[in-house]
């Protein structure tokens, strides 16, 4: 069979492939990453599409998990001076209840219970980044005004919506006690109990029913409370995945995407010889010459 | 003719066709390098013997005819390959230029809308911070203009491929004129006994050019000519004419191409015109249609979250994106953010400015199967495999065709190349007949000048 006489063509083609294998390999190298193009690795390159969206999305929630948590911690310390405040007021009344104080003294307990139920409405009304914390929904406004004329001292401008907001794929976390659920319950409410402790050291009737009255709404209100508990070890443990997840996710992203520093290396290495060995051939062929360099004009 | 001057005829004839053979190896070596060069081989034949009774006398040597080797078969498989080759190639690059826009996984399409309901995500625990909102409508800017930017490119695409059907209908039509002028002349040609082997091989040539960019079946017409059609029947060329192909502005607003007054575009099967037309014609329109429906159920889908709450003003949420068009083409070059207000996001779910019960349902819409039944994000991470896939797939089709193509022109240049040594061997053999053979014509002139002087007495004594 007779051979081809032109082996160069296919010679360059083999050149050529070897230059663009490393070619791909530098840039490769020089990029960081194994797919460049999506035809590169067409799954791995929608799965970084999704890869990119999860990790934004876990930045994103753990910055709002850490957003809400100073929230809840600033709400719940609140509750707890609030707390203080009412045993302050259950003790005073404890002594206002005892029949043998003179009327300077019950005036002066008097005195304290008011200012205690002015504090109690201030902390209320506590605000955290220019958000009022108890009203709800209705956040630009205080919750709380003092009103003599109703039988709990103040009217409530809140509402009783909450908000929930998104930590997760999913997950919601309730961000707020309304002051109605805490402070102003049917048959359980702090303001409630409190007025009516002035109210009684005032006509000097029912101080000991009062001061019942109030420990028990003291008692629904710490009950309450925990609710703000519960959200920031929710806060917690999301965090915690979270992080975990952030730590996954790029590793999943190394893993379809990144470039193996070593084994690149190894086939750049590998491409440079079989383009040396290309090049060399070439050179061979082109320096063998033909029949008619040997023919001498005889 | 016998006798002295019947062997100096022998003798002259081997003179003229060693020369002449000798002509024939020159002429291979000048066109070693000739594209598309079939190699010539002289056809030497005995002269017919002349009968003197029972005698047979040969009357030296002829040469026959100069015939080019070639092997039909071969150049059939070529062509298609070669219309393959072209086609896939074209494709290829065609399909590069796409990808290059779909490229990234941290910028584009795919990101921004990851950015958006990002930028959504983050209004949650804060929804009446003006600054965060205001972030929301520049997200949602960047991710409108990068669908307006991937449309126009798409768009701008075809319109070259447009040009390149154009020019590439010209070059056909260029070619097949030639081709039936080579028909005449061949066809002259072989009436008046000459060599044909020069022009079948320039026919060959440019049968092999038109591959590249048609699918085109050679059928050889009789006398040397070729009747040239595509695979579906469109005749090109038939005997010494040539049917040129038009181009005209279809109804869609692309280049249709047509045979006299028929539509062929949809028929074309091989070589950079067939290529050309079906990423023009499918694979673009249909990344484009993908898009639409992304930035259409995106809109829609946000827009509808946006109506079921309340902005920061207590009115009821309107359109954060321009309403994209009802038939969905165009909704990708269109798309545009509706407001430039930051208080018009409806985040809030009663009409409270601090209530962030609307966020959800903005989101929403990015965790929904909004977008033929998938979310947003697994629409374009869908759109980013099909492309990659496509152009990996094309890739690989085309190296793998680039290679059949190779063995086969090694297989054509083993029969139909010139080889330097074959060439080099053979005139030496040439060149020693023709020396021989004038030995000879000097001899037998010794025996005729012989001849001549018998009876004359010789000088010599």
């Amino acid at each position: 069979m007779r051979v081809n006489p032109y082996p160069m063509p296919d010679l360059v083609a083999a050149l050529n492939q070897a230059e663009q294998a490393d070619e791909q390999v530098t840039l490769e190298l020089s990029s960081g990453k194994s797919v460049n193009e999506p035809s590169d690795d067409p799954t791995a390159a929608a799965l970084l599409v999704q890869n990119n969206d999860e990790t934004t999305f876990n930045a994103s929630y753990l910055q709002t998990l850490s957003s809400i948590n100073g929230q809840l911690s600033d709400a719940d310390s609140t509750l707890s001076s609030i707390q203080t405040a009412l045993q302050q007021a259950i003790s005073l009344g404890v002594q206002g209840a005892n029949g043998t104080l003179s009327a300077s003294d019950e005036a002066a307990i008097i005195n304290q219970l008011q200012g205690i139920q002015s504090q109690v409405i201030g902390l209320a009304n506590s605000s955290y980044e220019g958000k009022y914390l108890f009203g709800g929904t209705v956040t630009s406004t205080p919750p709380y005004t003092a009103n003599a004329s109703d039988p709990s001292g103040v009217t409530y401008h809140g509402n009783t919506d909450v908000n929930q907001v998104s930590v997760g794929n999913g997950y919601q976390i309730q961000v707020n006690q309304t002051g109605s659920q805490l402070f102003s319950a049917q048959g359980n409410g702090v303001f409630l109990a409190l007025n009516q402790l002035i109210q009684a050291m005032q006509s000097n009737t029912g101080v000991e029913a009062a001061v019942t009255s109030l420990s028990s709404a003291a008692n629904y209100l710490s009950a309450q409370s925990v609710f703000y508990g519960n959200a920031m070890d929710q806060v917690q443990s999301q965090t915690t995945y979270l992080n975990t997840a952030k730590l996954q996710l790029a590793q999943q992203q190394n893993t379809l995407g990144g470039v193996d520093l070593a084994t690149a290396a190894n086939e750049l290495a590998q491409d440079q010889t079989d383009t040396q060995a290309a090049v060399e051939a070439i050179s061979k062929f082109s320096q063998m010459g033909s029949l008619f360099d040997y023919l001498s004009s005889s | 003719m016998s006798g002295l001057f019947g062997a100096l005829n022998i003798a002259l004839s081997s003179l003229a066709t060693s020369q002449e053979a000798l002509e024939t190896s020159s002429n291979n070596v000048a066109n070693a390098n000739t594209p598309g060069y079939s190699r010539q081989v002289p056809d030497l034949e005995a002269g017919a013997p002349v009968l003197y009774g029972s005698l047979a006398l040969g009357t030296g040597v002829v040469l026959d005819k100069i015939e080019s080797l070639r092997d039909p078969i071969l150049e059939i498989q070529l062509n298609q390959q070669t219309q393959q080759n072209s086609s896939l190639n074209t494709q290829l690059t065609d399909l590069q230029q796409i990808q290059t826009g779909f490229s990234s996984s941290t910028t584009g399409i795919g990101a921004d809308i990851t950015n958006f309901f990002s930028s959504l995500q983050q209004l949650s625990p804060d929804p009446t911070n003006l600054s965060l909102r205001q972030s929301v409508l520049t997200a949602a800017g960047n991710l409108a203009g990068d669908f307006n930017t991937a449309a126009t490119n798409l768009e701008t695409q075809r319109g070259d491929l447009d040009q390149s059907v154009t020019q590439d209908v010209s070059q056909i039509n260029t070619l097949t004129s030639q081709i039936a002028n080579l028909n005449l002349q061949i066809s002259e040609l072989q009436n008046t006994g000459g060599g044909t082997n020069e022009l079948v091989d320039q026919q060959t040539n440019l049968v092999r050019q038109l591959s590249t960019l048609v699918d085109v079946q050679a059928i050889p017409s009789g006398n040397g000519g070729v009747t040239l059609a595509t695979s579906n029947g469109t005749t090109l060329v038939a005997g010494v004419q040539s049917f040129a192909l038009s181009t005209e502005a279809g109804s869609d607003g692309t280049q249709h191409v047509f045979s006299g007054s028929q539509d062929i575009t949809n028929t074309l099967t091989g070589g950079s015109l067939a290529g050309t037309i079906q990423i023009r014609d499918q694979e673009i329109p249909g990344v484009l249609n993908q898009l639409d429906q992304l930035a259409s159920g995106l809109a829609n889908a946000v827009n509808a979250a946006n109506a079921k709450g309340y902005d920061l003003n207590g009115k009821a949420g309107g359109n954060i994106f321009a309403a994209p068009p009802a038939g969905v083409t165009g909704a990708a070059a269109n798309m545009q953010v509706a407001i430039t207000d930051p208080s018009l996001i409806a985040a809030s779910a009663d009409g409270t400015q601090g209530s962030n019960g609307n966020v959800a349902n903005l989101l929403a819409a990015g965790t929904s199967p909004v977008v033929n039944g998938a979310t947003p994000i697994d629409a374009y991470s869908n759109l980013v495999f099909q492309i990659g896939n496509a152009t990996s797939n094309t890739s690989a089709d085309a190296d793998a065709s680039g290679q059949i193509l190779q063995q086969l022109q090694d297989q054509r240049n083993s029969v139909s190349g010139v080889s330097l040594n074959e060439e080099a061997a053979n005139m030496v053999q040439y060149q020693t007949a023709y020396q021989a053979a004038s030995r000879v014509v000097t001899t037998i002139s010794n025996l005729l000048l012989d001849a001549v002087n018998l009876g004359e007495a010789s000088t010599e004594d």
